[in-house]
């Protein structure tokens, strides 16, 4: 019975803020955030733990794999363009890859995290379902991923157009790409706003980024075993 | 009510692919989502149209539409760590922001550059 209705609460407070966010539209109002924080608040009124709460949501969760699955579709359709401009993507993605795990690498050094903290931070530039198998895959702990990929995705969202117009990153490819390559779905959802060409931009590059941080992580995190 | 059977029989297959893919993982004993191995398996059987995109269209689609809603019960986990209330837990937040406008800029800079020169090379044939 408390499964059931973990499970379909979630679904309903999901659908919930998620009309709340169509409403008013802002990264700080993402259906992921909102949702999760009421959820939390629920869960430590009523002292329901984690693990119970986990009996009725592992369903959902059960769906992640498919769900990453159906990435290929976009992928497949929008063929044509990773061939027209196949040299740039690759390489600013692969490039936008490794400044992300460079950086973060650096930043976690000099605050002195423990290895579980710097796996868990690794995949924070790739979009979450990914992130969170890649997380799980090479030793970190997914929740927190999770919550690292969503706070980079708000950056991105947030300071993204800053930063374009402070540094002269003027070209809709390049938007597109950087966005999609570090702040993935949740920076991608911004490139609306640049037109339909940096938007196919950057969710090519987001799911390209995803695929070639698969393979990457696992390299750089053999230094934090 | 047609279109409903569709997107639950076009889920199953999705599902299949990334069984096959954890199956896969497992089977070679390897650190790499099993998931993300559905994913490349299915873009192949794609690409070498031995399924027609029609198979998986909708059932993706629809997947895709409420993609956030599947991480939520991860995210939830967070409660879990309360340690990331801390000056540690915000220093952590300040790195991921800070790594993300570094890897923006440096990413747009060099891609600008990338299709400069690119157009250039266009210009001078």
């Amino acid at each position: 019975m408390i499964a059931i209705s973990m499970m379909i609460g979630t679904i309903v407070i999901f659908l919930l803020m998620r009309k709340l966010n169509a409403r008013f539209s802002t990264p700080l109002l993402l259906p992921v955030l909102t949702a999760t924080i009421l959820i939390i608040i629920l869960l430590k009124s009523f002292s329901l733990s984690y693990a119970t709460y986990m009996t009725g949501a592992k369903w959902i969760d059960a769906m992640l794999g498919p769900a990453v699955v159906s990435m290929a579709y976009p992928l497949y359709a929008q063929r044509h363009i990773i061939k027209q401009n196949m040299f740039s993507i690759l390489t600013s993605v692969v490039i936008a890859m490794l400044s992300g795990l460079v950086s973060i690498i650096v930043f976690a050094k000099l605050l002195n995290l423990s290895n579980d903290y710097i796996l868990s931070l690794l995949p924070k530039s790739i979009t979450t379902p990914i992130a969170m198998q890649i997380s799980e895959a090479i030793g970190g702990f997914p929740s927190l991923t999770a919550v690292f990929v969503i706070i980079a995705g708000i950056t991105g969202a947030l300071l993204g157009p800053s930063i374009f117009k402070i540094a002269r990153i003027e070209k809709a490819v390049s938007r597109g790409i950087s966005l999609g390559s570090a702040s993935h779905g949740i920076g991608v959802s911004k490139l609306t706003e640049y037109g339909e060409k940096a938007l196919s931009m950057g969710t090519v590059s987001m799911t390209l980024s995803a695929i070639i941080g698969a393979f990457i992580g696992p390299v750089f995190a053999l230094f934090f075993h | 009510m047609k279109k409903y059977i569709r997107i639950v029989l076009q889920i199953c297959i999705l599902y299949l692919f990334s069984f096959l893919g954890t199956f896969v993982v497992e089977m070679l004993h390897i650190k790499f989502p099993g998931s993300i191995v559905g994913l490349l398996l299915l873009l192949g059987c794609l690409h070498l149209k031995i399924i027609s995109v029609q198979v998986i269209k909708e059932g993706a689609g629809f997947l895709l539409g409420i993609l956030a809603l599947f991480f939520i019960p991860s995210t939830v986990g967070v409660m879990n760590y309360p340690e990331l209330m801390s000056i540690n837990g915000i220093l952590l937040v300040l790195s991921v922001i800070i790594s993300t406008v570094l890897t923006i800029l440096i990413t747009g800079k060099l891609c600008q550059y990338l299709e400069g020169r690119k157009a250039g090379e266009e210009e001078a044939q």
